[in-house]
Order: structure tokens, then C-alpha cells, then sequence
């Protein structure tokens, strides 16, 4: 509805003047990330150096990997810029009542709180994604055809889906549970996976690993699927996957707003 | 960590190292807030190790398309085993919210209360880390020795006396190194008031150089511009490589003979600058700080 | 906005053996609890509240009255919808509140005293924008009504800045404000006092007892302060552990429990010592001035008696303090929680 989008952009122009406000903080912000992100990529370089390809035929080399790396850096720049901010600030919402607010406006409560604060730095890795992405597509020995060029952006928007369904689910156990654990932590442990491309895991314990994470908590889905799609040639299994990774989107979207809304009624208030 | 509770029952003795009942009292202090979160250590020590797993996997597809057998000297059991190590080595060397606790005690003004009171803060603090690191061994050893006898197979045959003997020592010098490291860091926000940059900045180099990511050995092809020193010798000459890559290549036996005195000499050494360094910016920087008379 | 037909009489609130439990787990103190505590954690529960009845008109100024931990943001929380009770029923304006229906959330507001509700980032004026869009209010409306507020609590000079540089005072003015711009039917304010100093309390019972007159506002106030309730409204409900004390004028409370009176004598000089507790009631000696407290059927007899056997300057007769008969009701009722004797007289020194 129109009205949401003005009150996004309400948030947004607010985060945005306070970002140019303090400025300095801003670029040290963005330039730590893309610290980060470089050292990943000189890492990368060094495995480069011992081997031509990331597990045996698996089609990994050295520039589709780095467009794997550069669609990781797209989705979750996006992910860290759009919901990150907010749903880390769901614990001390908790714990000072802030959630009590929210519950008493007219308006979607999930909404309100995976989308009232955002954090532009972590754009400038998105920025580089793209760059990289560019790199690395400009040196496939054959270009990806069209059809694999639609598909990429959608693609990602799944991506972001399912992602942003794991941080309301997690969002959601924190309003259970009043944890104060950061989300951060377990978002680190579980997005770790995703990482590598999943055929990195195989053998007697990689295989149900990889099943676990493409079928049960599909991040393994979140990257590879939009990388695979240009880099890997078109295939009757790859396209299996491409249905998957959007029936995985609608899932992942549907089943937390479940979860979140069971949590909201269950909520205790407990402070003060 | 609360430090201010403890830093009051501290204040009855003075000198360089505080009372022992003091220092016993904050340990029980320590080991109940742990204990508190109860599910929350458990799970917490078990989940720091699956960013492992996902190393394994990667390095085990690496040597699966290169055909090769080892690579910079490791096997692929070796690089699993070089990983859990360096877990072990950070159980040391790592001292959360050091640097961080430090700055924002310089920041806020809390540190006033040592450059009045006849108390070394420096001490203090080591002390208290002290006991923070024995609590969090006592509650971890359990799923650190689960993980590591599961991966028994990975590891090579147990190396022979002395060189654990070195190995022990070079454990205790790394978390004596890691926190002068760390501590030094942190009273940067004498100076400046934006630390945290900077200590992120430290992070960044510390995981690379220091064997966090990869063993440095694999650095060894990298040539610098001089001739017949790699980029694995100069980084070998730092002391980010003590906090996590040193002690495991002992273990592996990477490392051995005079090679193995050389680096607890160059280790030492660092410790000796660090603690100097360390001391030297104390009490410059409080010099400073009183100047202001906040 | 007004949909009087969905209300049968005019009850905005209607509140039927409403309770609320909690369970809560005891920290463990000391290492060995601490180490017993991995494997098993004592818990209790909490009543927060005890089948509570109430009803509430429209137009109403109704002040919720108790100490600390009583159940009265318990109590506005369930109305506002924001948890679910374990038992009973509870409709405003017709809803039922934990159902959280947009249509219902447009109707109400809700201020908690010290808990920022606006955008702690956000300059108060884009909060107020942010208020228009959520709740829909048409923009001539909104700005004739964010004009008039504005100008009635003196804040238009704080608009430009972000809420998290201004006082407490001045915060709680522009949470008034904004919880008042889409017009609700119902207010729900949770001490909204406390911790403000005596000038700003003031100012805002002047704003609440205008607003409510003008628009018609039925509200809920809970307090601790005996100041809110005189200031501020005819109806009281005293609450304590969870239960209902007394619900009515505030006048009644003096009648209902208490039955003595305080006769203050100013005495030309000092008595002597033992002199004034011939009288046999309990009195308070300073000086030349004597408090004595006398059962109010025998103050026609006894107020002669007294005048004549002193040289009296100046005699005043009054009711015991309202604070001090609320202290006494919820002493008397912490009691009987404890399980002591509670048939004590409130005001009976």
C-alpha cells in the first residue's frame, strides 16, 4: 500500500540525513566493510593459487567463483542495509517496551519492526559486488544467455526472501524468548554456510549437510542458485533448482509471518 | 564483565598483583554469571566451532580438484587439525572487550578512580582476565574435549615431551601476549575518541596475519620484493602469528628443532616490547588524561 | 469515528474477571545454586492480576491508584491490547482488545510515562508525519489539530529537534501531543507523571483535564501520586497485588474507611506533658500545636470539651489525609497478603 512506502521513506530520509550527519563515521563505517570484504578476496586469491577449481567438476573456478562471491556480496549488502539494523535492535525493543509501542499502532507490527532503521554503509559491498560481478562475467569463456540474465535479478530478490524469513524466525524467538543474545551471532553461524558454494559439500557428512541446508533451512539455495544461473551452464537440474529457490522465497516469507505472529500473541511485556 | 563490583573488593590491598581472597572472590563471581546463562554457554562454545566445519569442506573440494596432496606442507587431516588448534590457541590468546572495555572506561571517566586509588589498573586488569579465562576453560573444557577426541582421527600421533613442553609455553605466552596487545590497543582512546575503527582495523590485520584464516606457511610462495624472503617470513616476524598460528604449528610438528627456540625467543621478545610498550602508554596517557582534569 | 451504534449503552469499557499470571524463574544466588541452577530453576507465579471488574462510561476521567507492582500497567496493557490475559474477558470500545484490530487501535492511545514512544531518532515534527500516515488522519485535520496542541503546551520552538536532546518534561508534552493527533475515543495513560518536576506536572494536568472536557475523551490514568487523582479526576480505583480495593468518588474514600477526624488545636501555650492524652485519643504534641484524631461521632461531644479546658487560638477540623488512608489501604492489604490481621482502622494512629 502507498502508505507503507511513505512511512519506509520517512525512515529512510531520516537514516540518511543522520548518516551525512555524522559523515566520518559513515565512510569509516563503509570502509571497514569493504576492509572485510578484501581480505576474503585476497584469501580467495591464495586458494586460487594452489588449485584451478573448488571440488572436482563441480564448474567452480576461478571467475565463476568470484561471481559467486560478488552475487554473496549483492544479497547480503542488501540484507544488511534493508533489515539488519532493525531486527538486531529487536532485543532492547524487547527489553525497554519499545515493542509495547508498536503493538499499539495500526499497522503491520512486522513491518514496523524489520523496517524502521537501515544502514547505508553496507551498500559500498553491494557496490563492489557488482563491480566484481561485472569482472568476473566480462572473463566467462562463454556469456550467459538471455534467459539466464532475467532470471539473475529475480533470483536474488529470492534470495534476500529467504533470508529475510531467517531473520523475522529468529526475530521471532527473541520476542519469545527475551534472549539477549544478539541476533548477529546466530545469523553469523547460519549464514557461515552459505559462504561457499554448496558443492563444497559432499561425502558421507556433506551430503545430508548440503540436503539439510537446500531443503530444511535453504540457504544453500541463497547464493548458488542466482551465481549458478550465470556461471554454470543452463540444465535441466539447474533449472529444478531455480523452481525451488523461488517455491523456497514464498515459503521462507509465508511461514515466518506465521511464526512472527504466533510470538506477538504470546508476548509478555516483561518490562517494567 | 563487572568490573566495577570487583574492582571494589580490589581496593583493600595495594602493590602490583591484588590480594589472592580478592582475586578468588571475583573468580566465584565470574563462574555464577556464566552459569547463569546456562543454555546459552553450551550451545555457544559447541557453535563456535561450525565456522570450522565449513573450512574443512572447503579446503577438503580444494584438494580434491588440485590433485594435489599437500599443500605449503599440510595435508588435508593436517589443515582440520591446524583449525581446531588454532581454536585452542585463541581460548588464550582472544580477550573479548578488552581493547573495548578499556577505551570506554578512558571515555567515560571511569578509569579516574585507578590514577587515584594506589592501584595498578594494568595489573588489575590481568588479573581479572585471568580469572575470566580460567572460568570460561572450566565451563568449556567439556565441549572442547567432545569436539577434539571426535576429531581424533585428523590429528597426527601426539609429538614427544619437550615439544609439548614448548607448546605449554607457548600457550601461556600467547595469552600473556594477546592481552598486552589488546590492552595497549585500548588505551589508544587516550588520544583519540573514535577507537572503535581502530581496534577494528587491529581485528582485521590480527585475522589475517595472525593464522586465523589459513596456516602462514601457505604465504611461503608470495614473494616481497627482496630476494629469498616470502611474504610467510616477513609475516612470520610480527606478533599477530603467536595468537593463533604458532602454537599449532608446534603441536603438528611444522615447527621444530631450532626453528622452535628461534620462534619462543621472537616470541618472548614481543612480549617483553609489548609489556614496555604496554606500560609506556599508561602512563603517558594518563599523564595526559589528569591534564584535562575532567 | 464516533460509531455509537456498535456500543450498546454507553460503556467504552467493559472488564469481566480479567487475570493475568506470569511464571518467573528465580535467579539462583550463590555458586552452588548457580551450578544446581543448569539442571533445574525454581519458578513461581505471579498474579499480576486477580479477576478484575470494571466498568467504564463514556466521558469518564478514571484514575487507577496503587503502589508499585500493583497491576495497573498490567491492567492498561490487557486493555491496550499489547498481551493476552490468562482469564476473563475484557471489550473497549467494543473490541476486543488483544485482538489487536487495526479498527480498534485507530480508536485509542496510549502513553506510558518515562518509555519513549516517539522516534527516538526522529525530530518530534516527523514523528507527528509518521502518526498522520499510521493513522490515516486526513492532513487539513491533522495540522489545524497538531497546531492547536501545539500551541496550548508551549512546544512549538522543540518540533526541529530529535527527541532524544530534549528533557523529560518536554518529551512527555510531545508524546501527549502525538497520541492525540488522530483524536482517540479512549487515553490510556500510565503514570504519566512520574519523574516530571512540579511545574510540568502542573501543565500537564491543566492539558488533560482541558482535553478531556473538550473532546469528550473517556481516560484511564494510573498513578501513584495522590496529586494526579486530586487534580485531576472524580472516579478512583485503588488497586493493589492484583486486585480492586475500592472503586468510586473520591470524596467516599474519606467516608468509607476511615471514621475519625484530625482536630488541630493552636494552644496559646505549650500543654504539659500527659495533659492532652487525658482526652484518651491518640494525639501529636509540637508546641503549642496539638493534633488529635477523634471518632467522628463524638467530635459534637467532644470539641466543647476540648475548647473550654485550653486557651485556643485557632482550632481546625479535617478529614485524615487522603495519602495517608490510601497508604493505610494498601499497607492493609499487603497484609493480608502476608497473612496478617488486617482488620485495622485506616487513619487510626
Amino acid at each position: 500500500m502507498r502508505r507503507y512506502i511513505k512511512i519506509f521513506s520517512t525512515f529512510a530520509r531520516a537514516c540518511l540525513v543522520r548518516d551525512m550527519t555524522f559523515r566520518v563515521n559513515f565512510l569509516l563505517e563503509c570502509l571497514t566493510s569493504l576492509g572485510w570484504m578484501s581480505m576474503n578476496l585476497a584469501f580467495y586469491l591464495l586458494i586460487f593459487s594452489f588449485t584451478p577449481e573448488i571440488g572436482r567438476g563441480s564448474g567452480w573456478s576461478r571467475e565463476p567463483f568470484f561471481a559467486f562471491v560478488a552475487t554473496g556480496l549483492i544479497i547480503n549488502s542488501i540484507v544488511q542495509t534493508l533489515f539488519m539494523p532493525s531486527a538486531s535492535e529487536l532485543t532492547e525493543m524487547v527489553r525497554t517496551g519499545g515493542l509495547d509501542s508498536v503493538l499499539v499502532r495500526p499497522l503491520d507490527a512486522q513491518f514496523l519492526l524489520s523496517m524502521h532503521r537501515f544502514d547505508f554503509s553496507s551498500m559500498a559491498n553491494g557496490l563492489v559486488g557488482l563491480g566484481l560481478l561485472s569482472w568476473a562475467v566480462l572473463r566467462f569463456p562463454v556469456t550467459p544467455p538471455l534467459i539466464a540474465w532475467l532470471l539473475y535479478p529475480l533470483l536474488i530478490v529470492c534470495g534476500v526472501a529467504i533470508l529475510y524469513g531467517l531473520i523475522i524466525m529468529l526475530a521471532a524467538a527473541t520476542i519469545l524468548m527475551g534472549r539477549n543474545q544478539s541476533l548477529y551471532d546466530f545469523w553469523f553461524y547460519i549464514t557461515n554456510f552459505s559462504r561457499y558454494p554448496a558443492e563444497i559439500y559432499a561425502g558421507p557428512w556433506g551430503d545430508p549437510l548440503r540436503s539439510f541446508c537446500t531443503f530444511v533451512i535453504p540457504i544453500l539455495l541463497v547464493v548458488n542458485v542466482p551465481a549458478g544461473t550465470l556461471a554454470r551452464p543452463l540444465s535441466g537440474e539447474s533449472l529444478g533448482m531455480v523452481v525451488l529457490t523461488f517455491a523456497a522465497a514464498g515459503i521462507s516469507v509465508g511461514l515466518s509471518r506465521v511464526v512472527f505472529q504466533a510470538a506477538l500473541a504470546r508476548y509478555r511485556s516483561a518490562s517494567s | 564483565m563487572s568490573t566495577t563490583a570487583n574492582s571494589e573488593s580490589l581496593h583493600t590491598s595495594s602493590g602490583w598483583f591484588p590480594g589472592l581472597r580478592s582475586w578468588w572472590r571475583m573468580l566465584i563471581i565470574c563462574l555464577e554469571e556464566r552459569l547463569a546463562y546456562r543454555s546459552d554457554f553450551a550451545l555457544g562454545t559447541v557453535m563456535r566451532f561450525l565456522p570450522i566445519v565449513t573450512q574443512v569442506f572447503l579446503w577438503t573440494a580444494v584438494f580434491a580438484a588440485s590433485s594435489r596432496t599437500d599443500i605449503a606442507g599440510y595435508s588435508r587431516d593436517n589443515i582440520v587439525a591446524y583449525y581446531l588448534l588454532t581454536m585452542v590457541t585463541r581460548a588464550f590468546s582472544s580477550m573479548p572487550s578488552l581493547a573495548g572495555g578499556i577505551s570506554r572506561s578512558i571515555r567515560d571517566g571511569s578509569v579516574k578512580k585507578y590514577l587515584i586509588q594506589p592501584i595498578d589498573y594494568i595489573g588489575f586488569l590481568l588479573a581479572s582476565r585471568i580469572a575470566h579465562k580460567l572460568v570460561y576453560y572450566i565451563v568449556a573444557i567439556l565441549p572442547f574435549a567432545a569436539v577434539l577426541f571426535f576429531c581424533r582421527g585428523y590429528f597426527p600421533p601426539a609429538p614427544d615431551g619437550l615439544t609439548i613442553a614448548a607448546y605449554i609455553l607457548s600457550l601461556l605466552l600467547s595469552f600473556l601476549l594477546g592481552f598486552f596487545l589488546e590492552a595497549t590497543l585500548g588505551m589508544i582512546a587516550f588520544w583519540f575518541l573514535e577507537v572503535s575503527s581502530i581496534i577494528f582495523a587491529y581485528m582485521l590485520f590480527q585475522y589475517l596475519l595472525s593464522g586465523h584464516m589459513f596456516p602462514i606457511d601457505m604465504l611461503a610462495d608470495i614473494p616481497t620484493g627482496i630476494t629469498g624472503v616470502s611474504l610467510a617470513d616477513v609475516v612470520r616476524l610480527l606478533p599477530f602469528e603467536y595468537t593463533a598460528y604458532f602454537p599449532a604449528a608446534v603441536w603438528l610438528g611444522k615447527i621444530t628443532g631450532w626453528e622452535l627456540v628461534r620462534g619462543l625467543l621472537i616470541e618472548i621478545t614481543w612480549l617483553v616490547i609489548m609489556i614496555g610498550v604496554c606500560r609506556f602508554v599508561w602512563w603517558r596517557g594518563t599523564k595526559r588524561y589528569s591534564g584535562f582534569g575532567g | 469515528m464516533y460509531n455509537s451504534s456498535e456500543t450498546k449503552s454507553d460503556l467504552i469499557i467493559e472488564v469481566n474477571d480479567l487475570a493475568k499470571e506470569y511464571r518467573v524463574y528465580d535467579k539462583p544466588e550463590g555458586l552452588w545454586a548457580s551450578v544446581r541452577g543448569l539442571f533445574h530453576r525454581k519458578n513461581r507465579i505471579i498474579h499480576a492480576l486477580r479477576g478484575v471488574n470494571l466498568s467504564v462510561g463514556r466521558g469518564e476521567f478514571l484514575a487507577m491508584l496503587g503502589p508499585n507492582g500493583a497491576g495497573k500497567t498490567t491492567f492498561l496493557k490487557l486493555l491496550s491490547g499489547i498481551i493476552t490475559p490468562t482469564r476473563g474477558t475484557a471489550r473497549v470500545l467494543g473490541h476486543v482488545p488483544w485482538d489487536r484490530a487495526d479498527d480498534f487501535r485507530r480508536r485509542f492511545a496510549l502513553v506510558m510515562g518515562q518509555k519513549n514512544q516517539l522516534w527516538w531518532d526522529l525530530p518530534a515534527a516527523e514523528s507527528f508525519r509518521l502518526h498522520q500516515e499510521i493513522y490515516r488522519i486526513d492532513p487539513v485535520r491533522f495540522a489545524k489539530i497538531r497546531d492547536e496542541l501545539v500551541d496550548m503546551l508551549g512546544v512549538s520552538h522543540l518540533l526541529g529537534q530529535p527527541v532524544r536532546e530534549l528533557s523529560l518534561g518536554e518529551r512527555m508534552k510531545l508524546e501527549l501531543i502525538a497520541a492525540l493527533l488522530h483524536e482517540p475515543e479512549v487515553l490510556f495513560l500510565d503514570e504519566p507523571t512520574i519523574g516530571l518536576d512540579v511545574v510540568a506536572q502542573h501543565t500537564i494536568h491543566e492539558f488533560l483535564r482541558h482535553i478531556q472536557k473538550q473532546r469528550s475523551v473517556t481516560v484511564v490514568l494510573t498513578t501513584h501520586y495522590m496529586k494526579d487523582v486530586a487534580a485531576l479526576c472524580e472516579r478512583v480505583v485503588v488497586v493493589t497485588h492484583g486486585s480492586i480495593l475500592y472503586d468510586g468518588s473520591l470524596e467516599q474514600i474519606v467516608d468509607r474507611f476511615t471514621t475519625h477526624k484530625v482536630v488541630t488545636l493552636d494552644l496559646e501555650n505549650a500543654p504539659a506533658p500527659g495533659e492532652m492524652e487525658r482526652f484518651g485519643f491518640s494525639c501529636e504534641v509540637h508546641g503549642p500545636r496539638v493534633s488529635l484524631r477523634i471518632d467522628r461521632s463524638r467530635i459534637a461531644d467532644v470539641l466543647p470539651k476540648l475548647l473550654a479546658s485550653q486557651q485556643v487560638r485557632d482550632v481546625s477540623v479535617e478529614d485524615v489525609p487522603l495519602e495517608e488512608i490510601v497508604a493505610g489501604l494498601f499497607r492493609g492489604a499487603a497484609n493480608r497478603q502476608a497473612g496478617v490481621d488486617p482488620e485495622q482502622e485506616v487513619g487510626a494512629v
